[in-house]
């Protein structure tokens, strides 16, 4: 787990969604190569977290996971009719040039906006004891309210904060000696990294699964859709875009589950493969992949927070796995090269064969 | 009001067979469990053999059977003495009978119970025994009976059962099986000669159970068919497609097969007859599917419940 999830936990926690995507940020034990020895040092952090209440439907957070980076988190999360989640959410990260262990927070987002602010405390504070394994002070969670100015339109004026109004709080994480392997992974200082898509569902019981991404002028975009073995029709869709902006990177993502009809692939076996995309909102249109000329054409895209994103085109490398779950257990019926980006949403570990 | 419950019908069977009396006694019915069983032979009418059991629970087990066919109708004996039985088979008849000993107590060997013997007394049962069965596919009306009290050595070493499941059965190589409300479908294909009678053996199996204001099924009935079949009946050379088109008492075929969704589809005509019931269909939406490979695995289509 990482040290910024007490906070980031709590104002994750209001869906079972968001709770979700909360579990599977947090982290193994750290993963940096610990000394030789017993021991290990879990280093000293500090984070923060404003809510900023609710616009169009979105959460709206000012998020501080470390005292390098100031987030603005927008995050909705939707039950359809028949039961379905759907979890969307935009995400801005740049660099705080303030000093959050003395509670302040001072940011630039570019043309949409930025961040001037003060922590003032309310009094209330709660302690929490080191995790077992680990030795050292209690961390401290204070509460209170941020004053100063801010403002952020995101983008196409999708959003507008004009007031740092809201519920706030700073938890500092004394340094800690723990034995090995028990010292939580820090917050990433990286501004891509803390914006950067990470996969919600498993894939490694799926029998089904297309996999499309691209990278033009920057900007990742890479979308999955995959049926799990033994469930009913439909598939389990995610979507991350990363983009970086001078000074600050920037997310956008989508979970959700796809009711009959999202993801309809040719059977194992069968060649050339071919494969319709078809989620339902917040994307619309559906792509369609062939193997035999390796195109992935259609009218799929995604509408988000003031972005209007095209999901088909040359510049898109797919994946097609179409596995039998009792014949290829391990591997799919045919898996095209991966394709040549770090940024894929963690995607399957089926052998190629 | 009557439902259709296979789970019910089984979970019923574990809880007259295993729970212990304190679990299952009605108010009012507390008292320290015997440990003598009553057996009781009748012949029915068109060729079925019924044999009527009263556990130590007082749990009432009337079992019919014919060839590969078998059906268990389980409610309670509301008579704490072990050597009278009273039971009502709600709408299907009634049973009241005190046992009178014949000949001497014997201590029958049991094969695989090494030197545990039961203790049976030989007897009759004098009184009243009225079944008629479902549609009158069998019957039964006698006034006295050949019958016996049997003190089993242990749950597994009962003379008074004739339980000798074959060990080659386990020994399948790929099976296929459907579960629908109240009523369950399996069928296991097997190497050349495992098993008699042919390649493949297929079960179905359907439950129901009455309901009572008071909460407990005063009857539930569970019936059984099991025959064998040709290789031919299972085809299942793809795994994602299986095609099962067993002999009476079913009819039609059912089709397992892979959509563009990657859903596995349980469709077609097949149906199963039981004695006495309307055909019972076997396909649908509503199934839930496994099929396994000995040597790789298993998967299962769950229900589609949005």
């Amino acid at each position: 787990m990482r040290q910024g999830d007490a906070i980031a936990r709590s104002w994750l926690l209001w869906s079972a969604v968001a709770g979700c995507l909360a579990a599977c940020l947090v982290a193994s034990p750290t993963s940096a190569a610990p000394p030789e020895g017993r021991f290990e040092v879990q280093p000293a952090d500090t984070s923060g977290l404003l809510r900023l209440g609710k616009q169009k439907g979105y959460r709206i957070a000012l998020y501080m996971p470390n005292d390098r980076v100031v987030i603005f988190y927008a995050l909705r999360s939707a039950r359809s009719e028949g039961g379905l989640y759907s979890l969307t959410y935009s995400v801005y990260a740049v660099r705080n040039r303030g000093d959050l262990e003395r509670g302040v927070v001072r940011a630039r987002f570019g043309s949409l906006g930025s961040v001037s602010l003060r922590f003032r405390p309310s009094g209330r504070i709660r302690t929490h004891e080191p995790q077992p394994g680990c030795e050292g002070s209690s961390e401290t969670t204070e509460y209170g309210r941020f004053l100063g100015h801010l403002d952020f339109r995101g983008k196409g004026d999708y959003f507008h904060v004009s007031s740092a109004k809201g519920e706030a709080s700073i938890a500092r994480f004394p340094r800690l000696r723990c034995e090995r392997g028990e010292a939580l992974e820090s917050e990433p200082r990286s501004l891509r990294k803390n914006v950067a898509p990470r996969p919600l569902f498993r894939d490694d019981d799926s029998i089904a699964l297309l996999y499309s991404s691209t990278r033009r002028h920057g900007r990742y975009a890479g979308i999955t859709a995959m049926h799990p073995e033994g469930s009913p029709p439909g598939a389990d869709v995610e979507l991350g875009v990363v983009e970086p902006r001078r000074g600050m990177a920037i997310g956008h993502g989508v979970y959700l589950e796809g009711s009959r009809g999202t993801l309809l692939t040719s059977l194992p076996g069968a060649h050339p493969a071919t494969a319709t995309l078809a989620p339902p909102a917040p994307f619309y249109g559906e792509g369609v992949y062939s193997e035999q000329s390796g195109a992935w054409t259609g009218t799929l895209g995604v509408r988000l927070a003031g972005l209007n994103l095209p999901l088909t085109g040359p510049g898109f490398h797919v994946h097609l796995c179409v596995a039998s779950p009792l014949r290829d257990r391990d591997g799919c019926d045919f898996f095209q090269a991966e394709p040549p980006s770090f940024e894929r949403l963690g995607r399957p570990g089926w052998a190629l064969r | 009001m009557r439902t259709r419950q296979a789970a019910v019908a089984a979970l019923a069977l574990a809880a007259f067979s295993c729970l212990p009396a304190s679990a299952v006694a009605a108010p009012g019915h507390d008292r320290a469990p015997v440990k003598q069983w009553i057996d009781i032979d009748l012949d029915g009418t068109n060729g079925y053999s019924i044999h009527v059991s009263v556990n130590p629970r007082r749990h009432l087990i009337l079992q019919v059977t014919k060839e590969e066919f078998s059906a268990e109708y389980m409610t309670r004996d509301v008579l704490a003495d072990t050597d009278r039985v009273k039971a009502k088979l709600r709408g299907l008849g009634a049973i009241s009978v005190r046992f009178h000993p014949r000949g001497p107590v014997r201590h029958p060997s049991l094969p695989g119970c090494s030197k545990k013997r039961p203790r049976l007394q030989p007897g009759v049962v004098r009184g009243t025994i009225r079944f008629v069965a479902e549609r009158e596919y069998t019957q039964v009306s006698v006034s006295e009976a050949e019958a016996a009290i049997e003190e089993p050595a242990s749950w597994f070493c009962r003379y008074g059962v004739k339980f000798e499941p074959n060990p080659r059965e386990r020994d399948w190589v790929s099976k296929f099986s459907a579960r629908g409300e109240g009523v369950y479908l399996l069928a296991r294909k097997y190497r050349p000669g495992a098993v008699d009678g042919g390649q493949v053996l297929y079960w179905a199996e359907t439950g129901e159970a009455f309901e009572a204001a008071s909460g407990r099924a005063p009857l539930t009935i569970y019936r059984h068919v099991r025959v064998p079949a040709h290789v031919s009946t299972f085809r299942d050379a793809h795994p994602e497609h299986l095609t099962v088109s067993p002999p009476p008492p079913f009819t039609g075929t059912g089709a397992l097969t892979r959509t563009p969704e990657s859903v596995f589809r349980w469709r077609g005509d097949l149906s199963v007859q039981f004695p006495g019931l309307d055909s019972i269909p076997l396909t649908g939406p509503s199934f839930e599917s496994d099929y396994c490979l000995r040597e790789v695995g298993c998967f299962r289509q769950s229900v589609d419940h949005h």
